[in-house]
């Protein structure tokens, strides 16, 4: 009999008693289960559900009524009533008159809430209200206005009491708010602090599609230009009011450089700054090396190389600034070897390899440019592998010709071998191409 | 004695009565499943509780053709399934030493050589992968493609799975049968 038979014939049919205590463990989860689950016919969850809840709103109903018996003044007594009024502009604060509670009450008194106006025209803070004036902070900058219907309305003399009575007592709400600053260079980063009185929920709108409902958000103007900010507040009662400011954007400046040449040899070379940047007035070069420039395209010598940072920051008309940093820009070593990748081999007959300055203005010998050679070994192979020269004196380049006769012009590969003064080894590789005139 | 019929009735209609009694009659198959999908008694109740708990709210699904029996095995398997599933981040601790081959040895063994609850210790001792493949190919009868799909592995991990769980039964087995020799 197999593994599979024995355990299906053993196995396949057992029985194992459990626990006697399962049984009723089982039971229980399920009629807690059952007691859950939506059955008309018997008491569960939802019946008790029911229960509560008309219990609580029986409860809710029940209990504002005595409240007012109970406090008819209370109420009345906590009613602020000040006024404002809105202005041409914007930067004029507001506050709104509370005047409903007074209509309920008594229409002879709300006639007497009208104009008491408050009002100040403002500096860069301005409060008019005494409780405001702790509100309105230190160094930001308040905006207020109101253009609700119903404090509109208010200003029109005996016609407001009866508005507001046709309103059954509405709750008017103001808007105001501050912003981390007003202006300020792309991107520009505002922090918004909804200053409004009691408010339901509000919405902001930033002028460039943007919107927010948060009651103090943030938001990043990227473009430059004029935002007009508008928040419009929403109160418990369906009220509404909005207020704006309007941002300045100033348009950021852009900094961008390029190094030349782009393999430099140094000190010998002296270094050339191209300056690619945009709406910037004002530059600042820091070279790396503790000199600095104010030219628009200055030029350097650098004594060494180094790991230096070479920075630019520009400046515009209005003050935004913008970087940009290279970092380290000559980390190159003072030894070198580099090797060009053509060379016109001379139909004149082999010359040894030897080149001056001559042979090295028509490139008719191939070899490279260098510093700080101690040892070398350069070979050159065709493309069939067959080394076509090779040469261990760094003053002796390749003229093109093997065993006599001129190579044919195509590629040719070389490989370097060798060691810097400075003991650190090389080894490179490339391909050149023999051109024949 | 109620009948199957009258049993299911009654607890589509979520009678109390009718659930115990299905309880009572059916606990000991229905644990005998799951003792060979746990690695230990309490392991194997929870099983069967969920088990119970779900043939219970679905017992309106099942169909009436077909063997009940049968359609209680399998949500028990599948519960067993789900809840391998849950404690899938065991999976791989596997100890080293199950993973070594084993010698052909005795590939016969005798029916009644071996109690059920010694087969069940060596199913329990089993690694949860190993056991998982072979309960469900070896006993329930599931295809290794099946198994595959059901445990979301290879198919030839289910196969080598099964191979080695094998091995390592036989392993048991016989160590099992050396000692009782011995006596």
């Amino acid at each position: 009999m197999s593994i599979r038979e024995l355990f299906r014939h053993k196995l396949g049919n057992a029985e194992i008693a459990p626990d006697p205590l399962l049984g009723s463990k089982l039971m229980r989860k399920q009629a807690r289960k059952e007691f859950i689950r939506f059955n008309p016919v018997r008491f569960n969850a939802y019946y008790l559900g029911g229960i509560l809840v008309a219990t609580i709103s029986a409860g809710i109903i029940l209990s504002p009524q005595s409240k007012k018996q109970d406090h008819p003044s209370s109420l009345n007594q906590s009613i602020s009533v000040s006024n404002v009024v809105s202005s041409e502009s914007k930067q004029i604060s507001a506050v709104q008159p509370e005047s409903q509670e007074q209509n309920s009450t008594n229409q002879n008194t709300s006639e007497s809430t009208q104009k008491k106006p408050a009002l100040e025209i403002k500096g860069p803070s301005v409060s008019n209200s005494p409780q405001r004036t702790t509100e309105e902070v230190k160094k930001n900058i308040v905006y207020t206005s109101i253009t609700d219907s119903i404090s509109k309305s208010s200003f029109q003399g005996g016609q407001s009491a009866e508005m507001n009575k046709l309103k059954g007592g509405f709750k008017s709400v103001d808007a105001s708010f501050e912003i981390s600053a007003t202006k300020g260079c792309a991107p520009l980063h505002l922090n918004f602090y909804n200053k409004s009185g009691s408010l339901d929920s509000c919405r902001w709108v930033f002028g460039d599609e943007g919107y927010s409902i948060e009651k103090n958000p943030d938001w990043i103007f990227d473009v430059e230009g004029e935002y007009k900010v508008v928040l419009t507040v929403f109160g418990p009662d369906g009220s509404q009011a909005t207020s704006s400011a309007v941002i300045t954007v100033f348009p950021k400046p852009l900094a961008r450089f390029e190094i030349a040449p782009e393999k430099p040899v140094l000190p010998k070379d002296e270094i050339r700054f191209f300056n690619y940047s945009t709406n910037a007035v004002h530059f600042n070069w820091d070279f790396g090396d503790g000199n600095s420039s104010d030219l628009f395209e200055p030029r350097h010598r650098f004594d060494k190389f180094g790991n230096y940072n070479v920075r630019l920051k520009v400046s515009s008309d209005l003050g935004c600034t913008d970087s940009m940093i290279v970092m380290n820009a000559f980390f190159g070593s003072e030894y070198f070897i580099d090797f060009p990748n053509a060379f016109f081999a001379s139909n004149q007959g082999p010359t040894g390899g030897f080149y001056s300055a001559k042979s090295d203005e028509s490139s008719q010998v191939f070899h490279p440019v260098f510093s700080g050679i101690t040892e070398y070994q350069l070979r050159i192979f065709s493309k069939l592998g067959i080394v076509v020269f090779e040469t261990s004196d760094v003053n002796v380049g390749w003229d093109g010709y093997f065993k006599g006769q001129l190579c044919d012009p195509g590629v040719y590969i070389w490989k370097v071998r060798g060691s810097f003064r400075s003991g650190e080894p090389f080894i490179k590789m490339g391909n050149v191409t023999l051109l024949r005139n | 004695m109620m009948s199957d019929q009258q049993i299911i009735d009654g607890c589509a209609n979520h009678e109390r009565k009718a659930q115990q009694i299905l309880y009572d009659k059916y606990s000991h198959f229905l644990l005998g499943v799951c003792m060979r999908y746990a690695t230990d008694k309490p392991e194997a109740e929870d099983i069967l509780q969920d088990s119970f708990l779900k043939i219970f709210s679905n017992i309106k699904d099942f169909s009436g053709t077909g063997s009940f029996i049968g359609w209680l095995r399998k949500v028990a398997v599948n519960t067993a399934i789900t809840h391998y599933h849950k404690n899938l981040k065991y999976r791989y601790h596997v100890d080293i030493e199950d993973y070594v081959s084993v010698e052909a040895g005795v590939t016969s063994f005798e029916e009644d050589y071996f109690t059920s609850d010694e087969l069940y210790q060596v199913l329990n001792e089993l690694p949860t992968g190993y056991r998982m493949v072979f309960n469900l190919y070896a006993v329930e009868g599931y295809k290794h493609k099946e198994i595959a799909e059901i445990l979301g592995v290879d198919t030839n991990t289910s196969k080598s799975q099964y191979s080695r769980a094998k091995a390592v039964i036989r392993e048991k087995l016989e160590k099992l049968g050396k000692l009782r020799s011995s006596y």
